[in-house]
């Protein structure tokens, strides 16, 4: 970072500041790193606190310090955890080699200005726009015992197939449903990353003979690398903090174990102890490593 | 010669491109049309009475078809008080994230100052924090603060608290966006700017604030949806049903007792409508407003 | 502190005696009423918390509130919130803003919190409506201090529930059905016709717990279910084994989409004449009359059929659902007011008038009143001599909903895996923290 000191000669920044100048400034920067600080960090913490205590959520003065009992207890004794890792795993996998490169290329198509590319724009961002609630009961309409799928096959409610329940399918239904929403974020994302990219670059690369896949491959792709890392931390967020749909779905019952809903489902409701802050920290930190990754991506030419 | 080879070349290539591109645009169509069928069979389930589905099948044919589910969606969810709600939330929370993030990102790409970075990188990280780690707190700290100004609801189960809170969180993708946006714009505007002696709040508003407009309006859009469509913090932070946003008044549709999935369909069909509108209007702006990672910069 | 669960136990000879004293309890409360109006006048304004957006408990609970309001004069602010989201944030509810009182269960649900001191005494209450209920109501009103902090509105028991005319078809006669050999046979043929003989939902995660509270109580008898609940006994027992044993029996007659359909799946499929049995709590006879009295006159209900003779049919989950009155509720004698008017015949009275069937708490509802399937819900429970609430109302909230809950779903989707869940259990029970 520059300091007025060692670059006198800059003229895009003033020598001083007067001081109501001080105080807006002040005032612009501070009123929302507090509320930022007051309603996020310092919250984010006390929780990390409150993760190594018993409490029922409920009286302050009977917080009980427990130690590292209740990740002992989630480690050792809760099966369910593990089944909950799993399923985020599959989820990570399943959005990074299959939901997320779906997006990209529908963008570069799409930017392409392929016939009908509005239609389709608006069409694959359509189910981004929907609330979770709405769009679990849509996909209820499909799936559930007497519904389309169902009835399309012909299988009375008594041996319908069971596609919320069955772990056969449970798992890829809730993959397809996340899917049709991460598909049109990723889409959008990479879209906007898109329109930064010069068009005449690519121009060039198909006049030189390159095929349309060795264009995005060689030219594009690497072109859109800051994008490509947001896209990366947002794949690996969204699969690590998912709870909407599964909740909409399954309610805080255990029908898909996620690590989201196990941390509600622990921490809110009647059954309130701090097992579920503990769940809370460990997913907070499966979920710092890619933000530092991409944090220091993004700062790096600041920092410099 | 060799011209007229290398041009026929050419066009022989544009040409096997053309079918390539169709044929793309013709499968990306077919997915396209799969992806709208859940939202498309739910819109027409939502014109036929829940009873003739029991009766004869999901897949009868219609023997009634009638807005008759949007009649009682409408007089069973109160869409008036929800959706004044959702605007009461979502209104000023959009509103509070765009003009702080705007701040935040003026000052640290504007000015230098020492923590510009760390700043920056506080906000960016606190957007991705899960929302269950700070909602026990968040709630003890709203009750304590009613309790100070001697009025319970001075933030819990008042519409303001749920605002602050998508804004605290909401904010540090603001800020990003607009930070990365608002590095694209040449210094030279600010130095004339301060040259002029404009003081830094005319600085903001006059100078800068007009410049932002495509990713502001890109971020209106995006923030709107998911506030709009948030249901946890109005569940968590709220005691008081009448006050909850839209989202839970579908709740409401869904009785114990007898889940009418078609009044279901017609009522999550209606809360849509305000997200799919600004989508719609704003659609233009949308995308180019958000240069993400901005490399021309 | 569990220990009060196992005191819980009803004697059924005190319910008999309610039900007989009918008339004299109407009399009795139109007494009291008499005196009340004094302090009732008093009481301002007062909110009122349910838990249910449903049509038919709303119906009961709008008209309870509108005899309040007629009565006393005080306006009444009814705030409904949908059932599973009302239960979520009970916790953050109670410490907030509540409604002066609010609609909840009996059972250790309302006794944790009312050890956390969110709820408000309610025993001056009980004094003065106590003689229209039994002691077996007080007993599961009263807090771990032995105070009063819930007044009782209905009681419903749980139980096989069937259509008479589906039976009649197959040829079975369900007064036939005593214990289990006869009930395996009854499977059997509705298995033979094509038909689901046992009717599994689970997607809840607390439906099974009816199956499990059961057929526990069935094989090992009353006080090892509570013992076990208590975490006196041990889930690793054989007993338990045993319940998982028997529970395996009935999966060959079960629909194999357990998982996917919550409660009122299952009642669907019984309307339309899916599957034969259908374990659960009768409160769904009013949907069934909503369909159409025909429908509600074809619903029966019988207790589940003897396993260890030893036991016999003693014991039933028969749940209660109540009123409480918030600790933090800006108006606490409005509350207890509003509760004191829903415990007294006369608002139990206005709920009956809606027509939607109830099996009240108050010994003023003449069992001479009932309509044929309430009789036999009446008949179904004085054959049990053991009362319990059901699991997740029986035992620690930390423990029913966030551990047995899952545990039970996971059983369906592996029963080989009852050994390995029952350890899982066990230990999960004994990892959870000091009851503070």
């Amino acid at each position: 970072m520059t300091t007025e000191t060692t670059a006198p000669s800059t003229p895009r920044r003033r020598r001083f500041f007067s001081k109501s100048d001080k105080i807006t400034l002040g005032f612009f920067i501070g009123v929302p790193t507090f509320l930022h600080v007051a309603l996020v960090w310092f919250p984010a913490l006390a929780t990390m606190y409150l993760s190594f205590t018993y409490w029922t959520g409920i009286d302050i003065s009977k917080i009980q310090w427990a130690g590292l009992a209740n990740y002992e207890n989630i480690f050792f004794n809760t099966p369910i955890f593990w089944d909950a890792m799993r399923v985020n795993t599959v989820w990570l996998l399943w959005f990074f080699f299959i939901a997320t490169p779906l997006g990209i290329l529908l963008a570069y198509q799409i930017d392409r200005e392929i016939r009908g590319h509005k239609f389709y724009q608006s069409a694959y961002y359509l189910p981004v726009v929907l609330s979770l609630a709405v769009t679990g009961i849509i996909w209820n309409f499909l799936l559930r015992p007497d519904g389309f799928v169902n009835g399309l096959l012909g299988l009375p409610t008594s041996q319908a197939i069971s596609f919320f329940g069955d772990d056969r399918y449970n798992i890829w239904v809730i993959m397809i449903m996340a899917s049709w929403r991460h598909i049109g974020y990723i889409m959008l994302l990479y879209l906007a990353g898109l329109k930064a990219v010069d068009a005449a670059l690519r121009e060039a690369a198909t006049i030189d003979g390159a095929t349309e896949w060795q264009t995005f491959r060689k030219v594009v792709f690497p072109a859109m690398r800051p994008v490509n890392i947001i896209v990366l931390v947002i794949t690996i967020i969204e699969s690590l903090r998912a709870f909407d749909m599964v909740y909409i779905i399954y309610g805080s019952s255990g029908g898909l174990p996620i690590l989201g809903v196990l941390v509600f489902n622990n921490i809110a409701g009647e059954g309130a102890s701090m097992k579920g802050a503990a769940y809370a920290v460990i997913l907070f930190l499966l979920t710092i490593v890619p933000i530092i990754a991409y944090l220091r991506q993004q700062f790096r030419e600041d920092v410099k | 010669m060799t011209i007229e080879k290398s041009q026929d070349k050419k066009k022989k290539k544009l040409y096997a491109q053309d079918i390539k591109d169709r044929l793309i645009s013709i499968f990306i169509g077919i997915f396209a049309l799969l992806w709208i069928f859940p939202i498309a069979w739910t819109l027409w389930s939502s014109f036929r009475p829940y009873t003739e589905i029991m009766k004869n099948g999901v897949l009868s044919p219609p023997q009634e078809l009638g807005l008759f589910n949007y009649e009682e969606a409408i007089s069973r969810m109160e869409l008036p008080t929800y959706f004044l709600n959702s605007a009461l939330i979502t209104i000023p929370a959009v509103f509070l994230t765009l003009l702080f993030g705007s701040l935040m990102a003026f000052v640290v790409t504007r000015y230098s100052f020492k923590f510009n970075v760390a700043l920056l990188l506080l906000f960016t990280a606190g957007n991705l924090l899960p929302a269950q780690l700070v909602f026990i707190p968040v709630f003890k700290m709203y009750l304590a603060l009613g309790d100070l100004v001697g009025d319970r609801r001075f933030l819990y189960d008042n519409h303001w608290g749920v605002v602050l809170i998508h804004v605290a969180f909401q904010m540090g993708f603001a800020t990003f966006v607009l930070s990365s946006y608002m590095k694209t714009i040449p210094k030279e505007i600010s130095e004339s700017a301060m040259v002029d002696g404009a003081n830094v709040f005319t600085h903001f508003f006059r100078v800068m604030l007009p410049l932002l407009r495509p990713p502001l309006a890109s971020l209106a859009v995006l923030m709107t949806t998911w506030i709009y469509n948030d249901f946890f913090w109005a569940l968590v932070l709220m005691s008081t049903d009448k006050k909850r946003p839209i989202t839970s008044a579908l709740g409401r549709l869904q009785g114990e007792f007898t889940t009418d999935y078609n009044l279901l369909a017609a009522g999550a069909m209606i809360a849509v409508i305000p997200t799919l509108i600004v989508f719609f209007v704003m659609r233009k702006q949308f995308v180019s407003g958000l240069t993400l990672g901005s490399t021309k910069g | 502190m569990l220990n009060n669960i196992s005191n819980r136990e009803m004697d059924r000879r005190l319910i008999l005696k309610g039900a007989a004293a009918g008339g004299l309890g109407i009399a009795g409360a139109t007494m009291l009423a008499g005196c009340a109006p004094g302090d009732a006048a008093s009481a301002g304004p007062v909110a009122f918390g349910a838990r249910t957006v449903d049509e038919n408990p709303t119906k009961q609970l709008q008209a309870l509130v509108a005899a309040y309001t007629a009565k006393t004069g005080n306006e009444v602010t009814y705030n409904a919130t949908e059932s599973n989201a009302f239960q979520n944030n009970l916790s953050q509810y109670l410490q907030g803003t509540p409604d002066d009182c609010f609609q909840w269960m009996a059972g250790f649900r309302m006794q944790f919190f009312a050890a956390q001191g969110l709820l408000v005494d309610v025993s001056d209450v009980w004094s003065e409506i106590g003689s229209q209920y039994n002691e077996s109501y007080k007993i599961a009103s009263t807090g771990l201090d032995g105070k009063q902090y819930f007044v009782p509105q209905s009681w419903y028991p749980w139980g096989l529930h069937f259509r008479k005319s589906m039976m009649a078809e197959v040829g079975l006669n369900p007064d036939d059905i005593y214990n289990w050999d006869d009930f395996m046979g009854a499977l059997e043929e509705l298995k033979a016709k094509g038909l689901i003989g046992f009717i599994g939902v689970d997607k809840g995660g607390w439906e099974a717990m009816g199956t499990f509270d059961i057929l526990n109580a069935r094989i090992n008898g009353y006080q090892f279910h509570v013992d076990l609940l208590a975490g006196r006994e041990k889930w690793t027992d054989d007993r338990v084994k045993e319940v998982f044993r028997h529970w395996e029996m009935l999966l060959p007659y079960m629909n194999t989409n357990v998982l996917d359909l919550e409660w009122d799946g299952g009642r669907d499929m019984l309307l339309a004449r899916q599957g034969g049995f259908f374990m659960m709590g009768s409160w769904f006879g009013a949907d069934f009359k909503s369909v159409s009295d025909a429908d509600y006159e074809d619903l029966w209900v019988i207790p589940f059929p003897e396993i260890n003779p030893d036991h016999a049919r003693d014991t039933i989950d028969a749940p209660i659902d109540g009123f409480c009155v918030a600790a933090n509720g800006a108006n606490n004698a409005g509350g207890k007011d509003l509760i004191k008017f829903a415990g007294d015949m006369e608002g139990v009275q206005a709920m009956l008038d809606t027509g939607v069937p109830m099996t009240s708490a108050n010994n003023g509802q003449d069992t001479s009143t009932y309509d044929a399937f309430q009789t036999q819900q009446l008949a179904v429970m004085n054959e049990a001599k053991y009362i319990t609430q059901f699991l997740d109302r029986d035992t620690r909230p930390d423990f029913a909903g966030p551990v047995v809950g899952p545990a039970l779903q996971g059983w369906f989707k592996d029963p080989s895996s009852t050994n390995a869940m029952l350890e899982s259990l066990q230990s999960q029970w004994d990892a959870l923290p000091p009851l503070a």
